[in-house]
């Protein structure tokens, strides 16, 4: 176990190291980046319904925050381990740069299990945890949000605690909220419609009008869903979606030629995001294996569901009329497939540049909670709109420049940014 | 024409007779009704109102005798053609009453007398003596009080008031009264009055001796004894005792013999159903108000009528004693259906019920939690109906049917449903259902099993036998109908193959098989064409599915669904109920926005009233049509906002628009319902001494209690401890979650349907026929010595896909049942844990444990599992073409001779699997594995013989130099059990060469018989045979085993051989 989440720790750091190499980064700030700047590890005595006290241990790890405020979720997890914080502590860190939005990276956990602990008690374990970390985190300096096992109703818990502590109302404390209290409209579709922002412009560089394209897509959930909205909105058509039959545990395809209709899809959708496939077949739509996605005659190819789904094995079965493939979920590409996509051409939109929109739309939260002004739909989606397209083309005119892949064009821009930043400070 | 008009008329005359008659009975009831009036008046006025009952009321005339005197109309004159029947108080006849005739009439039924006039006179004279007895203890009672009232007499003169008139009034009683004075001084010490009891009883040994003398002169009565010294102990009784207690004393007793005759009833062995609730209703009519019984008195009466009508489960009546009244079993005879004469009960769940809501009562009494508790309107069918129903149609050879092999007890059991179906019910039976359809009205109900052996001897039913839902809607007619088909479908349940296998596992299938029904009013409200509650579920004392470390079992168990508590009970693979330990109601199963949507029910269970149908509905479609109607919906649903669960506002809630989850939040917050429950399950764990299961339902303002049943334990659930630093090589698994306690030692087969090859499988008959398979395996392989290791959920009924879908029987030999979760993609499917047939699982100690292979720091050994030799072929050769997904591992012949052990441990949470040699040599661990129960115990040394025959028949004598074959012992002797050997004496006579050859032989046949005995009973040791060779010489000298032979006692069975012509 802890073998593992060291390699994870590790993994995050050899990745850096890859990129360092290729900015030739002096060794001082190599060794700055290389670390967080700072970690903090505590207990959190918690009393427990029965009256008797426990004690957690909790972490907050601040990776870099050169750029500004740190930015990252708070995991409950029994596994939980500092290396796990740290790597994606770190991830956190290029994700937030890379779309060059003015924060940094952190991430923060309790080793617990939500399932061994009473609704009671997971508000006194958030509570505690602030209590802990009230000096060092807060709007301007490090920005919490949910993450595994963690709701907004732990945010607001956090929150209520932290305006206590400081006498006063810091909505920007945290993101997550649910809208109405201090939350953001469009967090829903930010993800998805962040995804197609940058297939639309990754289009018009290629030369591709939208409305001549067909689409396969992976997948049936949030971010999926938008995806296809805003892809059949731009003239896409979408032929083959796939999702998870949760009463037959296992996934398929269904497809319709002429491009399905996704009203008609939700429609006939259970709660799981599984589509219903008698209902399906009757509105004319064909049944196929799960894996058929992506063996589509269609010119992108849209991975919204799992990660490690294009793999060594089934790459060399994507259509040749493929030219793009963006990454709705995380990490859905194996490295392996990685090199065979990059040998075949295709165009690859990396996962943390394609799926930046939700931590965008989070630090629009966070703008709008400390300013106390709250926008309207479109106007949250605008302003993704031109984040998102302006930081797609920030790499992708690196990547045509130095001839780099898209994953790792993406990664240079986001640790050169904040080696940059750290370097302007006069940190390094 | 004509002839239709005398049948009218015949008709006519009969009803007007009939109307006559109930005119007078009303007039006679009139006249007693008033206990003021004079007895004399009163006499008179019946004679009077006698004669207008008659069919020729001008010419008849009554008279009453009584206490010597006669009463009678001034005209009256006896003559010959008189109807009579003896006025009796206590069995005692005090006098008569006679209906005359004036002149000759024809002839009728009796005399010129009607058989309905010979029944009216009956009952007026029984209702005459009610009376007369009533207004002797009202005048004696009066009397009292009078003295009591008066002014200020002294103070002696109560109880001598009292004991003055029982004198005069009730000699009978009086005597008694007496008797139980004497006794009373006895036991108080009082040295006079045990003088006079030896006097007493002096006299009667003096008598016996005269009887014993064979002295033919008449006996002197013993109470007439008591009676001549009744001055006397009472001259004692006022000497040595103070006032008030001897007027205590007599009243109690007074009171007591007032019942005298209800307890005569209960303790006749006799007496059946009938004659008790005659009794009761005597009693009751006595006494309205109700007696003032010594308590003793009182708890012999509750016990006879439990024992009579309830169980004669000692254990039952040692809690139920203390907490019934005779008040209630008023209401259950009520509403009891019994053949005539039938001396049946109510069988286990309408006991279980019935004495859990005794219980509640009494607490409702003083605990407000409880206020809002009910029952269902519930009748019953005694026990004996099932016999009754089979003997009116003539089906008694279906009892045989328990008997047959289990395949064909499958086979048989749905023309058997037929047959019930078809036939018909007693007149009393159909008669007692229509009463019980027009007591519970036009709402549904169900028809449940309520049999003796359900919820006894720690064996529970729990879903063997049917229960049927029905709508009951329609005309009466329809209504009787469809209610008789399901009873009849019901009882046909007994012959089906589980329960029928389950019984015979517990050692039950001799116990002759009764089963009580319970017709019980269906908890809810109709919403739409639909009726339901608007939530229902079963609740545990102990909590055997603990998902986090900190519930304890005593924390319990509550399964929630909405709707028909169907869905709590059975486990379907493609929905949840709501999970809640009661004691710790805020440590959820779901913690997560995901888990919470993924894990809360979404069908429900209804009835249909339109098509009379039991049906399962999408809570979502419902609740969007509907969700208005629907009573305290606010306590089940919650709405999801923006990626968060809240509980709704009724003024916000859209049931079409909004998205909804069941969740019960509101019900678990918001209401006192959880508490309830928990003091619910924990006063009846502490009242009745067992951890309990219940099921219950709610209409949104009522909760409603629908069963109570003890909870049943493996005894041995102690943890088993867990050996350290085994090699990885030697384990076959290892698991730390959802750990429960057992060690089972020796495991010898492994089956493992191969999950990877088992989701590959294409089409359903394959699927099924792996569930063939499996039951054909369980028959097979050594009981309680194999395991069984499968994907997801063993017994998924509705998605075979998610696990093997067998039945219990299908599994019931296995020791471990052991569910795999492989990861799929980035999920790890969930596991039934055993649910579809928990309890059992429970009750036979088969161990539950869920592997997760692709956990950490989890050992899976997949290379054994797949790689080891597959004997399925070799076993079943019908199913060869399965290998592939179905492998049996014979674990001794893969590791040299070694056995799987599994030794699981709950308070570590963890478990392994160790393939290792057996704890000692099989010979004594055969002694130790005593619950191998034989199927029939005198089958082991009938095959032992059997074999030894066989062995003799094939044996050449002359070849293997043999004179005489024997056979001794177990075998002999008829005591053989399924570990025994057999013990062979052959008079061998022949070479060196020929005894190695025979000796060879032989050998052969212990080992294929060890085999064969090992099939037959999971035994193994090294050889069945015991050989022992006598040579002439041993037996000249008998020597050795040669005793044996023509010994006196205990010898050797010689068996003939064959011979060489």
């Amino acid at each position: 176990m802890a073998d593992k989440s060291f390699n994870a720790f590790a993994m995050a750091q050899a990745q850096f190291d890859n990129i360092a190499d290729l900015l030739e980064l002096d060794t001082a700030t190599r060794e700055l980046l290389r670390n967080p700047l700072r970690e903090y590890t505590f207990l959190i005595p918690v009393r427990m319904d029965d009256g008797r006290v426990k004690v957690f241990r909790g972490f907050r790890v601040q990776h870099n925050d050169a750029r500004g405020p740190g930015k990252g979720g708070i995991r409950f997890h029994p596994a939980e381990t500092i290396d796990t914080v740290r790597a994606l502590s770190m991830w956190m860190t290029w994700k937030c740069a890379v779309v060059d939005i003015p924060l940094g990276g952190s991430k923060g956990g309790v080793i617990c299990d939500p399932h061994n602990l009473s609704v009671h008690e997971q508000e006194r374990l958030c509570r505690g945890w602030v209590r802990q970390l009230a000096q060092v985190i807060g709007p301007l300096r490090d920005v919490p949000a949910p993450d595994v096992m963690t709701s907004s109703q732990h945010m607001l818990w956090m929150l209520d605690e932290y305006e206590a502590i400081r006498g006063a109302r810091f909505p920007g404390l945290i993101t997550g909220k649910p809208v109405g209290m201090g939350g953001s409209l469009g967090r829903t579709e930010a993800t998805g419609f962040g995804v197609v922002f940058t297939l639309r412009e990754a289009l018009k560089e290629l030369g591709i009008r939208p409305g001549d394209t067909i689409a396969s897509v992976q997948g049936f959930g949030n971010v999926a869903r938008y995806a296809i909205r805003l892809y059949n909105q731009i003239g896409g058509k979408v032929i083959c979606v796939s999702c998870c039959d949760q009463k037959d545990e296992t996934s398929y395809c269904f497809r319709q030629k002429d491009g399905i209709d996704l009203d008609e899809l939700l429609d006939i959708t259970d709660r799981f995001g599984g589509i219903d496939k008698q209902k399906a077949s009757g509105l004319g739509y064909e049944i196929l294996p799960g894996e058929a996605w992506i063996e589509q005659d269609v010119d992108i190819l849209i991975p919204a569901a799992l990660e490690n789904q294009i793999t060594a094995e089934n790459a060399p079965r994507i259509s040749k009329r493929v030219k793009v493939i963006v990454e709705g979920a995380n990490g859905p590409t194996t490295p392996e497939a990685d090199r065979i996509i990059d040998e075949r051409n295709i165009f690859l939109i990396p996962d943390f540049l394609a799926n930046a929109g939700g931590v965008t739309c989070s630090y629009f939260e966070q703008v709008q909670s400390n300013t106390n002004l709250y926008w309207e739909k479109d106007e949250v989606l605008g302003k993704l709109d031109v984040k998102m397209t302006s930081a797609y083309l920030a790499v992708s005119q690196l990547a045509h420049r130095k001839k780099l892949f898209m994953r790792d064009a993406a990664y240079v821009i986001a640790v050169n940014r904040v080696a940059q930043a750290c370097k302007d400070r006069g940190w390094v | 024409m004509d002839e239709t008009r005398k049948q009218v008329d015949v008709l006519f005359e009969a009803l007007r007779e009939h109307a006559k008659e109930l005119s007078c009975l009303y007039k006679v009831e009139e006249i007693l009704k008033d206990y003021d009036s004079n007895l004399e008046d009163v006499l008179n006025a019946i004679i009077k109102a006698i004669p207008p009952g008659w069919q020729y009321p001008g010419h008849c005339r009554a008279r009453i005798i009584y206490q010597g005197r006669e009463y009678h109309s001034a005209d009256f004159s006896a003559t010959e053609w008189v109807l009579t029947n003896d006025i009796r108080i206590r069995d005692r006849t005090v006098g008569v009453i006679e209906v005359y005739y004036t002149e000759e009439k024809p002839q009728e039924d009796e005399g010129p007398f009607l058989k309905e006039e010979v029944k009216l006179v009956r009952t007026i004279a029984e209702r005459l003596g009610d009376y007369i007895q009533h207004k002797r203890l009202r005048k004696m009672i009066q009397g009292v009080e009078s003295t009591v009232d008066g002014d200020e007499p002294e103070k002696t003169c109560r109880w001598h008031v009292v004991v003055d008139l029982s004198r005069r009034m009730d000699r009978d009683l009086f005597q008694r009264i007496t008797r139980k004075m004497l006794n009373y001084l006895c036991w108080n010490g009082i040295e006079e009055a045990n003088a006079l009891l030896r006097k007493i009883s002096s006299d009667r040994i003096s008598d016996l001796e005269e009887l014993a003398d064979g002295s033919n002169r008449p006996q002197r009565r013993s109470g007439a004894d008591i009676l001549t010294f009744s001055t006397e102990i009472f001259n004692i009784a006022d000497r040595s005792l103070p006032d008030d207690e001897i007027l205590a004393c007599v009243e109690k007793w007074m009171q007591e013999d007032r019942a005298s005759f209800l307890i005569k009833t209960l303790v006749n062995l006799n007496s059946s159903l009938g004659d008790v609730t005659d009794a009761l209703h005597r009693f009751r009519h006595l006494a309205p108000e109700g007696l003032e019984l010594s308590d003793s008195i009182l708890k012999g009466l509750k016990v006879s009528l439990i024992r009579k009508i309830i169980t004669d489960q000692l254990d039952y009546i040692k809690v139920a004693k203390n907490y019934v009244e005779i008040d209630d079993f008023y209401a259950v005879l009520k509403r009891l259906i019994y053949p005539t004469s039938s001396h049946g009960q109510v069988g286990g769940k309408s006991a279980g019920l019935f004495l859990a809501w005794q219980i509640i009562k009494r607490y409702q009494g003083y605990d407000e939690e409880l206020q809002d508790i009910r029952i269902p309107k519930t009748w019953c069918i005694t026990s004996d109906g099932l016999h009754n129903f089979m003997h009116y149609n003539n089906m008694e050879d279906v009892t045989e049917q328990k008997y047959k092999d289990i395949g064909i007890v499958r086979q048989e059991y749905p023309h058997i449903i037929q047959l019930f179906k078809n036939s018909r019910f007693t007149p009393e039976i159909i008669q007692g259902l229509s009463m019980a359809l027009d007591d519970l009205g036009e709402t549904p109900i169900i028809v449940r099993s309520s049999s003796l052996l359900e919820d006894r001897f720690g064996a529970s039913f729990s879903g063997k036998y049917k229960s049927l839902f029905l709508a009951n809607q329609g005309s009466k007619k329809e209504r009787l109908q469809a209610l008789m088909d399901a009873i009849a479908e019901v009882y046909s349940s007994t012959f089906g193959s589980d329960p029928i296998e389950y019984r015979t596992e517990r050692g039950l299938i001799d116990f002759k098989e009764e089963m009580g029904i319970i017709i019980q009013e269906v908890v809810g409200t109709r919403i739409g064409k639909y009726f339901m509650p608007t939530f229902a579920g079963v609740a545990f004392s102990n909590n055997e599915f603990c998902w986090s470390p900190r519930i304890k079992r005593e924390d319990g168990l509550i399964r929630l669904v909405p709707g028909l508590g169907t869905r709590a009970v059975d486990r379907l693979s493609d929905d949840y109920p709501i999970l809640i330990a009661p004691g710790q109601p805020s440590l959820r199963v779901n913690v997560t926005f995901d888990e919470i949507i993924r894990y809360s029910p979404n069908k429900m269970d209804v009835i249909n009233l339109e098509t009379n149908n039991f049906e399962t509905v999408d809570i979502k479609e419902f609740l969007s049509e509907y969700g208005e109607e629907m009573p305290a919906v606010t306590q089940l649903i919650s709405r999801i906002e923006d990626s968060t669960i809240r509980p709704p506002s009724p003024m916000e809630l859209d049931f079409r628009r909004d998205e909804l989850v069941v969740t019960f939040e509101g019900l678990i917050a918001g209401t006192p319902f959880i508490p309830q429950v928990n003091k619910v399950l924990k006063i009846l764990q502490e009242n009745l001494g067992t951890p309990v299961d219940i099921e219950f339902a709610s209409d949104g303002r009522n909760f409603y209690l629908l069963q109570c049943r003890p909870q049943s334990f493996a005894p041995d659930s102690a943890p088993a401890q867990i050996p350290k630093d085994i090699p990885e090589s030697e384990l076959v698994f290892t698991a730390n979650k959802y750990i429960s306690n057992g060690h089972v030692p020796d495991i010898t087969h492994i089956v493992y349907v191969d999950p990877a090859k088992y989701s590959e499988v294409e089409d359903h008959s394959t699927l099924k026929e792996v569930s063939g398979a499996v039951g054909c395996l369980n028959k097979l392989l050594p009981k309680r010595q194999f395991i069984l290791m499968g994907p997801g959920r063993w017994g998924s009924r509705g998605d075979i896909k998610l696990g093997v879908s067998v039945t219990y029987s299908d599994i019931s030999n296995c020791s471990v049942l052991i569910e795999i979760a492989r990861q799929k993609g980035n999920y790890v499917p969930d596991l039934s844990f055993g649910t579809h047939f928990f309890q059992d699982l429970v009750e036979t100690s088969i161990r539950y444990l869920p592997l997760y292979p692709d956990d950490r720091d989890i050992v899976f050994n997949e290379r054994f599992l797949t790689g080891s030799r597959n004997i399925l072929a070799d076993i079943l050769p019908e199913y060869a073409h399965l290998d592939q997904v179905v492998r049996v591992i014979d674990v001794p012949e893969v590791s040299n001779g070694k056995v799987l052990k599994v030794y699981m441990n709950a308070d570590l949470d963890e478990a392994i699997g160790v393939i290792s040699f057996p704890e000692s040599v099989p010979e004594a661990s055969v002694r130790k594995r005593t619950y191998t129960q034989p199927r029939n115990s005198d089958d082991h040394w009938r095959w032992r013989l059997n074999m030894a025959e066989r062995i003799a028949e094939t044996m050449d004598p002359d070849l293997f130099g043999v004179k005489a074959y024997y056979v001794f012992g177990s075998t002999k002797n008829g005591t053989a059990g399924p570990g025994s050997d057999i013990d062979i004496l052959l008079h061998f006579s022949g070479t060196g060469d020929q005894r190695d050859a025979l000796m060879q032989w032989l050998d052969g046949w212990s080992m294929c018989l060890d085999e064969m005995n090992y099939l037959r009973t999971g035994y193994r040791s090294n050889g069945l045979l015991d050989v022992h060779l006598v040579t002439d010489q041993d037996i000249r000298e008998q020597s050795s085993f040669a005793v044996k032979i023509n010994a006196v006692t205990d010898a050797a069975r010689e068996i003939p051989l064959k011979r060489s012509n």
